[in-house]
């Protein structure tokens, strides 16, 4: 006999972590054939269905990939701290596993009993708190290897993650004041009713800071200097193989899926879009589950603009990474909340001349802000010194 | 019954850390237990309720705080995180009659004798019975003492607008002696720099 609050938890979690896996592999493939695709070159191609010869776009390479990564040596440098090399994984997975939790997904099968951890209060706030733990398993993973480059990687993230993080916040309050709630369910809801934030000028500017810092927080390129491959061999997970490395592989994906959705919730409407309709204060879908599809495709479309990002742009350097998050985007964020702070004012008066008065006074003000601190920083960054070559 | 058992596990983890971060001579091992100890106090906020403050003490102590002592111990030249050192332990004696008062101080308002010796109009914890009591008086379910039912408890939206109403002199002084002790801290950061750059050759 299992208790009944056991059910009703592992029927709303246990889903997510399953898809979430699936969707991990599938999203390995992508990367790897749209990487390909930039270079000029075809990416996997061999692994399909066994014993024969039916490629399927190489959509057996994930299957492939994690055999051969569970059947790889594990390998424990002989001065490292063993039981912190073991921990470090299972830490960087652990919590973005359980933020997803705190993404607003109703699925088909979650009825009224189910425990809803997206419904808690402070459902946004939770997110942020628990996504920050990621950098302890990055510090972790760089002290226990015992390895100098390791160290520096592990260094590295910390000092980009805490930086990063600021702007990250400060982007997602803008939508907890215009929604007047933490709340991620009521977050997306208010949008579904209104508007999406991406469709107003704070909310542009606020998504467009959200998802450069989201790249730097989970050290995708071209912020992925904690594991700069030129530089630092790779980084903080240097002297990791096999299983280890996979579950380091497998937490950053999951971490990029968690700041997508949160990305989703917050500024792209959560589950709405065609077919999904308010009926009473109450979402409708055409069919079950369809809330659900659009949120996962919107989540896609994100990943898909970090694959692209990555394929596009080259890994800035320590003092442009720093310079850029305390420089440009600090003061745009916090400007940025001023002007959702006087639009809110304004859209309370239900005046639409004002209201599309605070648009483009906005829309001005943050293009003449961004643009003002592009000039002032121009010119600040050093010319490249070599200090040992020439 | 499932809050009992999610109690003596958590308060399990949280006494275990703190233990260990006493004990352990490896000071990035004793960072990390401390953290756990952080973590099982968080889980204990939870199961009282107080979802914002379990958030915070991830979000301040676990996130924050433990950054700062990693990095700390980073920076100490003279400490490589990871050496043995015997530390002298003179004085333990005193930190284990300090710690023994801190505790009986916390335990003195629960106390029985306490609580009867009290006189009842200046019970702090009238509060709270009037609140867990309806309709002892007119004050239960208006604005002031908000009704602390299942649907309509908004713990976080409570705090928020006693953080923007009446205690936002407070919120504000606060914040004013962060960013001074921020400012205060770039300052003495950059005092020590400061001459080097002069010194080095172009």
């Amino acid at each position: 006999m299992i208790p009944e609050l056991l059910i009703n938890i592992l029927i709303t979690t246990v889903p997510l972590m399953l898809i979430f896996a699936t969707l991990f592999a599938f999203t390995t493939w992508l990367e790897r054939k749209a990487l390909a695709r930039i270079q000029n070159r075809i990416g996997p191609n061999k692994v399909g269905i066994p014993c024969t010869r039916i490629g399927l776009f190489g959509l057996g390479q994930p299957a492939a990939d994690g055999i051969k990564m569970i059947f790889k040596e594990n390998i424990v440098p002989r001065g490292a701290d063993r039981l912190f090399h073991l921990l470090a994984p299972i830490l960087a997975l652990i919590p973005a596993m359980l933020v997803l939790c705190f993404l607003p997904l109703d699925f088909p099968w979650v009825n009224e009993d189910s425990v809803k951890a997206y419904l808690l209060d402070g459902a946004v706030i939770f997110f942020f708190a628990i996504t920050g733990l990621n950098t302890l398993a990055v510090f972790m993973a760089g002290w226990a290897s015992r390895n100098k480059y390791s160290l520096l990687g592990g260094m590295r993230a910390v000092a980009q993650m805490v930086s990063y993080e600021i702007p990250l916040v400060l982007s997602a309050v803008i939508v907890v004041m215009m929604v007047g709630s933490l709340n991620a369910a009521e977050i997306a809801g208010v949008q579904m009713r209104e508007n999406w934030f991406v469709f107003s000028p704070w909310g542009f500017a606020a998504f467009v800071i959200f998802f450069i810092a989201a790249l730097a927080e989970t050290n995708r390129s071209p912020f992925d200097l904690p594991e700069a491959e030129s530089e630092i061999i790779a980084g903080y997970f240097t002297e990791y193989s096999g299983f280890k490395f996979a579950l380091f592989f497998l937490g950053e994906y999951i971490a990029m899926f968690a700041i997508s959705g949160l990305a989703v919730t917050l500024f792209l409407g959560g589950g709405d879009g065609p077919g999904v309709t308010l009926d009473q204060g109450l979402p409708t879908e055409a069919f079950p589950g369809l809330a659900v599809i659009w949120f996962l495709m919107k989540i896609f479309a994100l990943i898909a603009m970090m694959i692209w990002l990555r394929g596009t742009l080259p890994r800035l350097r320590v003092d442009q990474l720093m310079g850029f998050a305390w420089k440009f985007m600090l003061p745009l964020s916090i400007l940025n909340i001023l002007v959702a702070g006087f639009a809110w004012h304004a859209e309370r008066l239900g005046n639409t001349y004002i209201t599309v008065t605070t648009w483009v006074i906005s829309l001005a003000i943050l293009y003449g802000a961004a643009s003002g601190l592009n000039q002032l920083n121009r010119g600040k960054v050093r010319p490249r010194e070599y200090k040992y070559a020439e | 019954m499932n809050e009992v058992i999610a109690f003596w596990i958590l308060s399990a983890v949280a006494v275990l850390g703190a233990l260990v971060a006493v004990r352990k001579r490896n000071l990035i091992h004793g960072v990390f237990a401390l953290l756990v100890f952080f973590a099982g106090l968080s889980g204990l906020f939870l199961l009282l309720l107080a979802e914002f403050i379990a958030a915070v003490q991830v979000l301040v102590y676990i996130g924050a705080v433990g950054i700062l002592l990693l990095f700390a111990i980073m920076l100490t030249e003279r400490v490589a995180g990871d050496d043995d050192r015997r530390m002298t332990s003179r004085g333990w004696l005193w930190g284990l009659v300090a710690a023994a008062a801190v505790f009986v101080l916390l335990l003195l308002p629960l106390s029985p004798v306490q609580q009867l010796s009290m006189p009842k109009a200046q019970d702090p914890s009238e509060f709270l019975t009037q609140i867990s009591d309806p309709g002892s008086d007119g004050k239960f379910g208006t604005e002031e003492y908000p009704k602390f039912g299942k649907d309509d408890r908004k713990p976080v939206e409570q705090l928020g607008r006693k953080l923007m109403d009446p205690y936002v002199v407070t919120l504000e002084v606060l914040a004013l002696l962060l960013t001074a002790a921020l400012i205060g801290a770039v300052t003495a950061a950059q005092s020590v720099r400061m001459p080097k750059e002069e010194d080095s050759p172009e």
